[in-house]
């Protein structure tokens, strides 16, 4: 029986063995230790900045600390946290950290330089730990912007848009809201907008040391002559500003309109019978067109032709006349109809609404006085042949 | 026994003597009487509601003559009744009566021949209609000026004219049927029972009975082919030929009588009003049917006359 519960003994010594070993590989540190992360920490004035600390014990026996803060310079106040409140003794269970905050004010007035401020926890038993931390006084870095755009010219024809990207780089060492402009001729259209995105913008956020794209949409008029015009962008953040230039060429376009002669926009055609229309049409826009091909939309069964079919070339502010011919067809109805003519040239189309009065052909009521003749005939034909007394 | 001589001659005299006797006759005074008091309530009705409803209107004249106010029926709608009545009044006793009063051999022993006697009937006939539609129509022109303040416009005066000459057309029809049929038949209550029946047929039962009839006529089924020979026949009846072309006249946007097909219509300014001419274009060949149904019954009745025996 006794032998047994001594196997039974040095089995369980056998299976603890492995735990004990553990336990001494950790404890190869002991004692009390006050720790934190960055012990030399830069701090402006006129801030309240807070300073997290640890009270560590390895492997001692519980113990009141008293704890204390050394080298604070006048008007600075140093006061310790736990909790949320300020403490002057920590109590670190065995194996255990109680965690503190140092929170300092510094006037604004202080002096650059650094200090050094001693953190200290002392026991009853003599036990103390201590831990200087290094505090140095400097000013904010300044707020710095840069701006940059991949493609900075831009071409196209006046009634296009004109879409910058816009690179903001923010140099500072905090977070600014970055307002935007752009310096444009007048009455060109210039708006900000997200990278991806419809929302107009007139400033953005940008985080301290990121970029943020933005895209700049200049809209020129659509009466802009060709030619090159440039436009400044300016973005401005607390004193710090950037600006870039860009540029856009605007090619010139043609615009075509279409009148009758006089600007008469009405014509007559007889129902079956080919008309002449005159039709002039001029260029108000800042290119030639090229190729100006005209036609026509009229009811079906109508015909319209056009002499020449096609103009080669209108200058700018000239007009060219061309011959529309017209034809309803026989069967058409009397009265007014509405027929579009349409130039084009090269995607620019013109076009002109004109009114067509159809007349229908008198022959058929020359056919109705023949009617009556013929029965007026027939009266005196009786009148000829049954007269009598 | 051939004629000798021009056949006008003596026509003067009948024309006048015929004018006079129906201006006094107190059946044309009757007629007259109920002629005007009607039209003068259609128009009055028509002057109220184109003021309460018409905002603009080119033609606003015209609407005097086709705007309609219940329970009355529009001045057009008035005459087109009316005329007939009259003419067929005037003309059902104009050759029976004489010679039921035995006088017609009496005339003709004067220097005046059959000829002359017809003629000078029908158109003192024509001539006392012509008066009356005149003065109804100054009437309602007047009415029209003083109750809207309005002017008419050129172009709407010509249409009322047109308008007022296609009624004289219209009044003449019945004219020349009532004359037929009082050469055709000797008893005055005869033939103004016969002509009565007849315009109420043409005017009420044959507007209705045409389609039928054209689908029994038209074996096919083309619906377009069906309608066009439902209007053909309708047209016969010339109350109907009068209704088209008061569409046709005062109705300015009126493009057609027809059936029209949808392609036709692709591209049209709907409510443009036609110019005149086109307008009366559109209703000529019901004006010729007119003119010319007048004049082919005229003949009808000369030749049945010319061919009587007179001497009772």
């Amino acid at each position: 029986m006794r032998i047994r519960l001594l196997s039974l003994a040095a089995m369980m010594m056998l299976l603890a063995a492995p735990v004990l070993a553990a336990d001494a590989a950790k404890s190869d540190v002991k004692g009390l230790y006050l720790l934190t992360d960055y012990p030399a920490v830069t701090v402006q004035p006129g801030t309240t900045s807070t300073i997290s600390l640890r009270l560590r014990n390895y492997g001692m026996a519980p113990e009141r600390l008293a704890l204390s803060v050394a080298g604070v310079p006048a008007g600075w106040k140093a006061t310790l946290l736990g909790g949320g409140q300020p403490v002057a003794a920590a109590m670190p269970a065995t194996d255990d950290s109680v965690a503190l905050d140092l929170r300092l004010d510094v006037p604004k007035e202080a002096a650059m330089g650094t200090t050094t401020l001693t953190v200290s926890a002392e026991g009853a038993s003599g036990t103390r730990v201590s831990l200087p931390i290094a505090v140095s006084l400097a000013k904010d870095l300044p707020a710095k912007l840069s701006l940059q755009t991949d493609l900075p010219q831009l071409r196209g024809a006046s009634n296009s848009n004109f879409e910058y990207t816009l690179t903001i780089k923010n140099d500072s060492g905090k977070k600014l809201l970055v307002s935007l402009a752009a310096n444009a001729p007048q009455n060109f259209d210039t708006s900000f907008t997200e990278a991806y995105g419809t929302q107009q913008l007139t400033a953005i956020p940008v985080d301290a040391g990121k970029t943020k794209d933005v895209k700049l949409k200049v809209t020129p008029p659509s009466t802009a002559d060709a030619g090159t015009y440039p436009v400044t962008v300016r973005v401005a953040a607390e004193g710090a500003e950037a600006t870039t230039k860009v540029e856009l060429t605007i090619t010139g376009e043609p615009k075509l309109e279409l009148s009758g002669r006089q600007g008469l926009l009405s014509a007559q055609a007889t129902a079956g019978k080919e008309s002449t229309i005159p039709i002039t049409v001029s260029n108000t826009g800042t290119a030639p067109a090229e190729n100006v091909k005209l036609s026509g939309t009229a009811p079906s069964g109508w015909k319209i032709s056009f002499d020449p079919k096609v103009i080669d070339r209108i200058a700018p502010n000239e007009r060219k006349e061309v011959q529309a011919t017209i034809q309803p067809p026989e069967k058409a109805i009397a009265g007014d109809y509405a027929t579009t003519i349409t130039a084009a040239s090269r995607g620019e189309t013109g076009s002109a609404n004109f009114r067509i009065t159809v007349t229908t052909s008198t022959m058929w009521g020359i056919a109705g006085v023949g009617i009556i003749g013929v029965a007026l005939l027939i009266l005196v034909g009786a009148v000829v042949r049954f007269g009598r007394r | 026994m051939r004629r000798e001589g021009s056949p006008w001659q003596g026509l003067g005299v009948v024309l006048l003597k015929e004018f006079a006797d129906h201006l006094t006759s107190a059946r044309m005074r009757v007629l007259e009487w109920l002629v005007v008091l009607v039209a003068l309530a259609a128009i009055y009705a028509a002057i109220t509601q184109v003021r309460d409803v018409t905002a603009q209107d080119p033609f606003l004249f015209l609407r005097l003559f086709t705007t309609s106010r219940e329970p009355l029926p529009s001045f057009v709608a008035f005459l087109s009744f009316l005329v007939p009545l009259m003419a067929i009044g005037l003309g059902f006793d104009a050759v029976n009566s004489e010679h039921n009063r035995r006088t017609l051999s009496r005339i003709l022993s004067q220097p005046i021949y059959r000829d002359a006697l017809l003629f000078g009937k029908f158109l003192a006939g024509l001539a006392t209609l012509t008066v009356s539609l005149l003065v109804l129509w100054l009437l309602l022109i007047g009415l029209g000026l003083i109750m809207l303040g309005v002017p008419p416009g050129g172009e709407e005066m010509g249409r009322a004219f047109i308008f007022l000459l296609v009624t004289i057309a219209y009044a003449g029809v019945w004219l020349a049927l009532a004359m037929l049929f009082s050469i055709l038949f000797r008893s005055a209550a005869t033939a103004a029972l016969v002509t009565l029946g007849l315009w109420l047929f043409l005017t009420v039962i044959w507007p209705a009975l045409a389609p039928a009839i054209a689908q029994a006529l038209v074996p096919s089924d083309d619906e377009a082919a069906l309608i066009i020979a439902g209007q053909m026949l309708a047209r016969l009846s010339p109350s109907t030929l009068f209704g088209e072309i008061v569409l046709a006249l005062l109705h300015p946007t009126t493009r057609t009588l027809g059936p029209v097909y949808l392609s036709q219509l692709q591209g049209a300014v709907m409510g443009a009003p036609l110019p005149l001419s086109q307008s009366v274009l559109v209703a000529w060949p019901q004006i010729v049917g007119l003119v010319a149904a007048c004049i082919l019954l005229f003949a009808v009745g000369y030749i049945a006359f010319q061919r009587q025996e007179v001497r009772a």
